[in-house]
């Protein structure tokens, strides 16, 4: 990895008296090492990597307080990493993007959660939900309710998250049980400030190790019968230690409010969105200081019933505001009133939306509807008429600027290697047809939109290959996966390759080899050229390892070489060959490469030492504006721009100054037989004196035929 | 309870331009001076080049009481609104970002075009004047310009340049220094981050418009004297393009040929009507200067490219550097220099074998060096020799059929003739593009242009046939809207014709 984060490291040595200020994700890692914890681990994935890509960075400090860090291959390796736990007195930590994440990690959750933990066990989630979230629209909340593992949910400020870090490890420990603390996008991003204290040692660590194993205990594991046992342990002991945890320590706030007849119930994460409905309503003051009492839920699972019932009684109406579906807490909230006989009305889903992030607007709303109904006593008129001349604003912004305004995906990088394959894929289909494509979860999954528009189906991660098994051999064509190295070792290997071998597949794979893990912000891999540890070569290696799964037909091609990538296309699609066919393609993750480069480059241009820069450029008056090259390419820095000519009205096709000569233009006008308006420009810095005598000669001979001066001279034309 | 509330600001960007950037100067700002402040972003995999935002409160009084602030924007409560894009602004705007009573917008109004822009077949470029509109109607106030150009000028980032807007703007209740000092602190490229926030800066306190680009002006006819008064003698508003053509076919082809140009220029000025002969005269030059190998070769020669070239990719004077062409022309390309009889019998033999799909002389050649330089001197020396080529032949009958059609056309109805004559913007380039065109040209010409010739067709039918046809035919590079349209417009021929026949 090339990102440095030597300035985040920084505020992670902090203690007491200082104060801390960063964005979330970095203030729950602060916390964490605050909590005396004696392992760190996890699988990077926006919007959490940070947490344990700053502590990579951070050997040094990790060997001072003898934390272990584990960078884990998949979400289910770091879920078992919390196994450590189950009997020792060390408290670990590790992190990972749900919903995707949690679904990977569940088997090794229910089997931690199960026998339960003696070390503090946290699991820090970055809830991928809403605006800007990659992944399906689900949530973590199932997951703890069925396995037992109980669920914070802050208020979105940094004093409050890393209380509930901090006391997380508590509430762990009082109750055997493993907590997962929930932060949605906006939260793991969000800066801010609190009072920093010492970062603490752990009483087990790398430091200060374990004499030996402890003694065998059948109760500790998750197999029969222990496991009956463990059910009842769960319900008879656990959930009554964590809700008397919860009241005795605070963990949900009650906000007093004036007007006792209603009240809200709100998750932790959502309050500084409500409280700004409850502003536009004139209910509450930006301090926070409402007329509506209001329950904010730090901690979304287990509820208190008691709690809850306590908060309700004597109201006409609660407003229960929880995002996303089902609406669990809801549910959970209308049984603790029903089985204590109180009959306040519970208002939820329905003034509320069922889907979607639950930003201020969509609070606003609700909250009109609830005071309207259940205060008609409070004019709400001013809000309203603000609310609804606001939304009237952005219907007419709509009509003038209309539906087409054009949508902005994101796409492949300037120069990423990943490009030409989808180009050669679209190439190949132009000749032998179209083929089912299997996508899969990485920066490859960009070609799903325009200009390539390339992918049938996403299962998961790592997942393409076993999304086609059933598809190959329904249809008269071979299917085509496509899989990043990440994905590979993410479980591609096992669930697609392993099991494409054992069922006699034929179908053909792409493997993105480009070092890393791009997308997640360019994170080592077992097949990395370094190792974070030592820097060397992790040793393993993908060609050797399909090869031992028994794959046969294996090509690696760079992926650059357009003409070869659409030759090995066309022949594993076409081939009379049966079995799985496996083409490696090869190109380092451009952002990694740029990175490195451009620094080596700076290095190299200022020490006077030879350099040379290649970079591409079109020729305006060859290029007659029919962007073929742009419908197979997509590259941020081949762009359009007004025609110069006079005579011609569509724009032109222009590489920027964006362009870090990767050649794939030049390889695509070439292979697709496109107009010849590309050129590509070697220009020598720091140049040598070959350089300058060969340039002075071919100049002059050329200025001699009359090259540099004018155009050739008009000879007469035939019949002139 | 107090009745303030935070300055809440938006910010859209493209991932990768460092919208965090800018993020971090107006919080730390805020934060040095004692203002409570708070930002967020989504960023995830919008990183790669992505629509993205990012969003900043101010609480607007100093205190050490901490606020409850938000992280996500609220339509009709954003009080600036930052784009370092047009249609992002569009995008903000749209999304109710941006409001009359409370909003000021300051974007730059360069683009950067979308795939979807990028990749139409002619030009699929949004029409930033709707969002002109909605910038005035839907703002308090705006601060308006070429962020990028200013940028480039002041040898800074956009991202300084937007600084400097916002500061100068007066809005937040900071001091342009306390901006200077963050980008100082932070001591990355500190005096060209200063001067495009400067430039930012007296530009956001005086507003100023965009203003559009002016087309350069056309050089003047008197490039051949010999054509001067031919020229003075058409239609004034056409002189322009007419000008423009005779230069570009005399070095095209010669001197005669912009003669034959005018020739058939003046039969169609002939006919009374000045949009028609204005824009044939456009066509008409393209259609003539048709590319094939040998203009190819003319134009990578030319001395002003290599100019551009020097200036674009910031060549020093002097500094070596090499330019490498990538030619690869077909069986067809290289048998249409023949003469038509040869021609045809040797793309009729690669037709048979094949090989006019697969066969090609791929080439790269260096044009800046001798060897290459040499190359490409002898296609374009060939020139003498076009005119009795298969292509010259097959382009000049293709012409005719063009301006027989328009002739005819205008004895029907003007703007029909105007719609066949636009129609030749299909046909352009080289190789697939140019025979997709002309295909596409043909079809449309025997579907909708022939019948309406002879009269089974309403002119005005046509009229609209043809705007759709247009259309249709530069949707998608398969020729399927195309052929649906084409099949659509003759199936709602068909009830008519047994009225017809009655």
């Amino acid at each position: 990895m090339e990102r440095s984060f030597a300035k985040e490291i920084e505020s992670l040595r902090l203690g007491d008296g200082d104060i801390f200020r960063g964005e979330g994700i970095l203030a729950v890692t602060k916390a964490i090492l605050q909590s005396g914890v004696s392992y760190v681990g996890g699988y990077q994935g926006a919007p959490v990597s940070h947490l344990v890509d700053v502590l990579v960075q951070a050997q040094d400090m990790l060997d001072d307080l003898g934390i272990h860090l584990e960078t884990c291959t998949n979400e289910a390796s770091a879920a078992a990493l919390l196994g450590a736990s189950i009997h020792y007195p060390a408290r670990g930590c590790v992190t990972w993007k749900a919903i995707v994440g949690t679904n990977v990690a569940s088997d090794a959750l229910s089997n931690l959660a199960s026998p339960g933990v003696t070390g503090g066990a946290l699991i820090v989630v970055g809830e991928d939900y809403g605006e800007g979230a990659s992944v399906i629209q689900e949530r973590s909340h199932a997951y703890a309710m069925k396995s037992s593992i109980w669920l914070l949910d802050p208020r979105p400020d940094l004093p409050t998250i890393t209380r509930c870090v901090e006391e997380g490890f508590e509430l762990s420990e009082a109750t055997n049980t493993p907590v997962m603390l929930e932060l949605r996008i906006r939260a793991c991003h969000v800066t801010g400030e609190f009072p920093a204290k010492n970062n603490k040692p752990a009483k087990v660590s790398r430091n200060s190790r374990l004499p030996g194993p402890s003694a065998f205990n059948y109760d500790r594991l998750a197999h029969p019968p222990a496991t009956f046992m463990q059910e009842k342990l769960k319900l008879e002991q656990r959930l009554p230690a964590a809700r008397k945890f919860i009241l005795e320590r605070g963990l949900n706030e009650t906000m007093p409010g004036d007007l006792s007849e209603i009240g809200i119930v709100v998750q932790g994460g959502l309050y500084n969105a409500l409280n700004r409905a409850l502003m536009n309503l004139d209910l509450a003051d930006a301090f926070g200081n409402s007329r509506v009492p209001t329950l904010v839920l730090n901690v979304t699972y287990p509820l208190v019933p008691e709690q809850l019932v306590q908060f309700c009684a004597g109201k006409r109406a609660v407003l229960m505001v929880e995002e996303g579906s089902p609406e669990y807490i809801e549910q959970a909230l209308h049984t603790a009133l029903r089985r204590a006989d109180v009959n306040t009305r519970v208002h939820g889903k329905g003034m509320l939306p069922a889907a979607g992030e639950y930003s201020i607007e969509a609070l606003t709303r609700g909250l009109l509807e609830f005071v309207k109904a259940e205060q008609p006593q409070i004019n709400v008129s001013a809000a309203d008429t603000a609310f609804s001349s606001a939304l009237d604003n952005r219907k007419t912004a709509q009509a003038v600027i209309g539906t087409d305004l054009p949508p902005r995906p994101p796409t492949f990088c300037t120069g990423c290697p990943e490009r030409p394959v989808f180009t050669a894929i679209k190439l190949v289909e132009r000749e032998i047809g179209k083929v089912h494509v299997a996508a899969d979860i990485g920066c490859h999954a960009l070609a799903t939109f325009a200009p390539f528009s390339l992918g049938h189906s996403i299962l998961g991660y790592g997942m393409s290959l076993a999304s086609a098994a059933g598809v190959g051999p329904l249809m008269n064509t071979r299917s085509l996966s496509i899989m990043g190295d990440g994905g590979f070792w993410h479980n591609g290997v096992l669930s697609g390759v392993a099991s494409s071998m054992f069922n006699r597949g034929d179908g053909v794979l792409v493997i993105m080899k480009n070092g890393y893990t791009s997308a997640t912000g360019v994170q080592y891999i077992p097949s990395s050229a370094g190792n974070r540890v030592d820097g060397l070569d992790s040793g393993a290696d993908i060609e050797t390892t399909v090869k031992a799964l028994g794959v046969k037909w294996v090509k690696r091609i760079r992926t650059y070489s357009l003409g070869t990538m659409r030759e090995a296309l066309r022949d594993a699609l076409t081939t009379t060959t049966k079995g799985l066919k496996i083409i490696l393609a090869e190109g380092e993750c451009m952002l990694a490469r740029q990175r490195r480069l451009r620094t080596e480059e700076a290095k190299a241009l200022k020490a006077g030492e030879r350099v040379l820069r290649t970079r591409f450029g079109i020729d305006d008056a060859v290029c007659t504006g029919d962007h073929s090259c742009i419908r197979l390419s997509g590259c941020p820095s081949l762009t359009i721009k007004p025609n110069p000519d006079p005579l011609r009205t569509d724009p032109v096709a222009s590489v920027n100054s964006g362009c870090v000569g990767c050649g794939h233009c030049g390889e695509v006008a070439h292979a697709a037989v496109l107009c010849p308006s590309f050129y590509k420009t070697e220009i020598v810095h720091n140049p040598g004196w070959w350089d300058r005598f060969s340039d002075r000669l071919h100049r002059a001979v050329i200025g001699w035929l009359g090259g540099n001066k004018a155009a050739p001279a008009p000879m007469p034309a035939a019949g002139e | 309870m107090t009745a303030t509330r935070p300055l809440c600001i938006l910010i859209a960007a493209m991932g990768g331009e460092g919208g965090g950037v800018l993020t971090g100067w107006i919080v730390d700002a805020a934060e040095r001076a004692g203002y409570p402040v708070q930002s967020t972003s989504i960023p995830g995999v919008a990183q790669r080049t992505g629509a993205t935002t990012y969003y900043i409160e101010i609480w607007p009084e100093k205190t050490t009481q901490r606020p409850v602030m938000c992280l996500n924007p609220m339509p009709g409560q954003v009080d600036v609104m930052i784009a370092s894009e047009f249609v992002e602004a569009g995008r903000a705007i749209a999304n109710g970002f941006v409001s009359p009573d409370r909003t000021l917008l300051i974007a730059s109004t360069h683009r950067i075009f979308a795939v979807a822009e990028k990749s139409a077949m002619g030009d699929g470029r949004y029409d930033t004047g709707k969002l002109f509109r909605a910038a005035k109607d839907h703002a308090r106030r705006t601060i308006l310009f070429d962020m990028d150009q200013a940028a480039k000028d002041s040898g800074s980032i956009l991202n300084a340049v937007l600084l400097g807007a916002l500061s100068g703007s007066g809005v937040l209740p900071l001091p342009a220094s306390a901006f200077e000092d963050g980008i100082r602190i932070e001591g990355k490229a500190v005096e060209s981050n200063l001067a495009g926030f400067r430039f930012g800066l007296s530009h956001g306190q005086d507003e100023i418009e965009a203003r559009a680009a002016v087309l350069s002006s056309l050089p003047p006819a008197a490039a051949v004297p010999a054509l001067a008064d031919r020229i003075a003698r058409l239609p004034l508003a056409v002189q322009k393009f007419a000008a423009e053509g005779i230069k570009r076919l005399v070095d095209y082809q010669g001197v005669t040929y912009a003669r034959l140009y005018l020739d058939r220029l003046d039969m169609i000025a002939k006919l009374g009507d000045e949009m028609l002969a204005n824009e044939t005269a456009r066509h008409l030059a393209l259609r003539m200067s048709f590319e094939d190998v040998i203009r190819v070769a003319q134009l990578k020669l030319k001395p002003e490219r290599f100019a551009a070239i020097e200036r674009e990719q910031r060549v020093k004077p002097g500094q070596p550097y090499t330019v490498a062409e990538f030619l690869k022309p077909g069986v067809e390309e290289i048998a249409s220099l023949l003469p038509p009889s040869l021609a045809r019998r040797v793309i009729g033999f690669s037709k048979r074998k094949g090989w006019t799909d697969k066969l090609h002389l791929a080439m790269t050649v260096q044009s800046n060096r001798i060897g290459g330089y040499l190359k490409l001197r002898m296609l374009a020396g060939l020139r003498f020799w076009r005119p009795r080529s298969a292509r010259y032949a097959e382009e000049q009958a293709r012409i005719e059929d063009w301006l027989d059609l328009i002739r005819r056309a205008a004895a029907l109805d003007l703007n029909l003739a105007r719609e066949i004559v636009d129609c030749a913007r299909l046909i352009k380039g080289y190789g697939d593009t140019f025979k997709r065109g002309a295909g596409n040209f043909d079809r449309i010409r025997d579907h909708v242009i022939l019948p309406a010739l002879e009269q089974r067709l309403a002119p005005t039918v046509a009229v609209n046939a043809l705007v759709q046809a247009r259309t249709a035919a530069l949707a998608d590079p398969e020729g399927q809207s195309l052929g649906n349209m084409l099949a659509d417009f003759e199936a709602s021929l068909r009830p008519a014709i047994p009225q017809a026949a009655e």
